[in-house]
């Protein structure tokens, strides 16, 4: 795929923590497809990588994390396996999003987690919604708002991961285009609207509020739709 | 560089390397031993594993880094087992993509961290019955890092005078050449060069895919 210029990266902190494996797996879902088109975060992934492990080989086990197996018989076990001499190749099935108006071609990782399927539900103002059921703590889906579109002014209890993957939007708090990678937490409340229509993977770890009009009477679907989207039982 | 200009001299007269010079020199100089100390750095260990099979440095990188691996798998699960488990999948990691292991793409801490880490995620969706169309190795794909895909395409039909091969190829990096040099000219297999230059398989399969782009770069530019 080719890189395209993003204005909008995961932070420092966030590239770390995806490193490290401590984001939840619709998070890291966002920030591999950000990655895959983002020259930027890719150097700079290969540098926290290094900087990460050193501090995993350096760091002293203070709270002495016993390992103890039998060693002997694990490492026989293991050296009576064959070795890889060429790496598995995967045949990347090219995965694409087509909507009425665009096709979209769909970063690798994101063609797999759609790969068993997209169920589009319409949500009422040309905004419709495909869930991806990958993620038991959070609800990830993929977003699709038509040209000149808008959705109701909402405000997040938790947090909000977007990432665009095709066309534009713009909030009261920026502009966004493709590969920007948006993350928002609770009491931002905001109001995205599209001229040319827009694509986005999104995640959000709790169920969005509606804060004005009419929308509100939906606050208590909404509710019911993340749990359900998520399999859990949030109370 | 001298004996790349004499087998070039070689490919001047139409006569490719014989098959016995290169044989007796990978004999030579691949039949170091193979003892390993304390002192030998993770990444000769790794390369003994990958081109070797050694059971004494698998043994070494073992036990430098089982502790390391079990105490990822407790902050990641908390749960004593689950990071045992992850010891010996971390560790099977180890053994059975060591040929694979590629030098330019970082060190071996972090392609044991990486590789660790991958487990981890993967094992830990397993226990929890989540869906496992993703995998670890889907969302930290090897090679993120390089965009380039060239693949070693058409190598036959480089019809280009020899002379011209010569030139462009002392415009590689030295590590390129050296690599081509016992590929191409001594027709080493690739194990037996990466066992020659003591670089791990992985690297030398990925320099010499860079230095054929380049040539055949290169090549195309120059006519």
């Amino acid at each position: 795929m080719t890189t395209m210029k993003s204005n909008l990266h995961p932070s420092t902190e966030m590239l770390e923590k995806f490193v490290s494996g401590d984001l939840s797996v619709g998070v890291n879902l966002a920030i591999s497809a950000h990655v895959e088109m983002c020259d930027h975060c890719k150097s700079a992934i290969q540098q926290i990588e290094l900087r990460t492990a050193d501090q995993w080989t350096n760091a002293e086990s203070s709270s002495p994390a016993v390992y103890q197996a039998d060693t002997a018989s694990m490492i026989d076990s293991i050296i009576a396996t064959p070795q890889l001499k060429e790496p598995i190749e995967e045949e990347s099935e090219v995965g694409s999003i087509h909507m009425l108006d665009r096709s979209v071609k769909l970063p690798k990782v994101l063609a797999k987690a759609a790969s068993e399927g997209l169920v589009w539900k319409q949500l009422g103002a040309g905004i419709s919604q495909a869930d991806v059921k990958i993620d038991e703590e959070a609800h990830c889906s993929f977003l699709y708002m038509k040209p000149g579109s808008q959705t109701p002014v909402h405000k997040h209890q938790g947090t909000e991961t977007t990432l665009v993957l095709d066309g534009s939007m713009t909030d009261e708090l920026g502009e966004y285009g493709k590969s920007d990678f948006i993350f928002r937490t609770n009491n931002d409340t905001h109001q995205p609207r599209t001229e040319d229509g827009c694509l986005c993977f999104s995640v959000l770890d709790s169920p969005l509020t509606f804060t004005k009009g009419l929308a509100r009477l939906l606050n208590p679907i909404n509710k019911l739709r993340f749990q359900r989207a998520v399999g859990s039982r949030v109370s | 560089m001298t004996t790349l200009n004499a087998t070039m001299d070689h490919m001047h007269m139409g006569n490719l390397a014989s098959k016995a010079e290169p044989a007796s020199k990978a004999a030579s100089t691949s039949s170091r031993p193979l003892t390993q100390s304390d002192t030998d750095s993770d990444e000769k260990l790794l390369l003994d594993v990958g081109n070797h099979q050694s059971r004494e440095a698998f043994n070494k990188l073992f036990e430098r880094f089982s502790n390391k691996i079990f105490a990822h798998g407790m902050k990641i699960t908390r749960n004593e087992q689950l990071s045992k488990d992850l010891v010996q999948e971390a560790m099977m990691t180890v053994w059975q993509k060591a040929p694979l292991y590629n030098s330019d793409r970082g060190n071996v801490q972090s392609w044991i961290f990486t590789l660790t880490r991958n487990r981890c995620f993967d094992m830990l969706r397993k226990q929890k019955r989540q869906p496992l169309c993703v995998s670890a190795d889907d969302i930290w794909p090897a090679g993120m890092e390089d965009s380039e895909s060239l693949v070693e395409r058409d190598q036959g039909s480089l019809a280009v005078e020899f002379s011209n091969i010569e030139r462009f190829l002392t415009q590689l990096p030295e590590a390129q050449q050296a690599v081509v040099e016992k590929v191409y000219l001594l027709n080493l297999t690739h194990e037996e060069a990466a066992a020659d230059l003591e670089i791990p398989l992985g690297t030398l399969k990925s320099r010499l895919r860079l230095a054929m782009g380049k040539l055949r770069q290169l090549i195309g530019t120059s006519e």
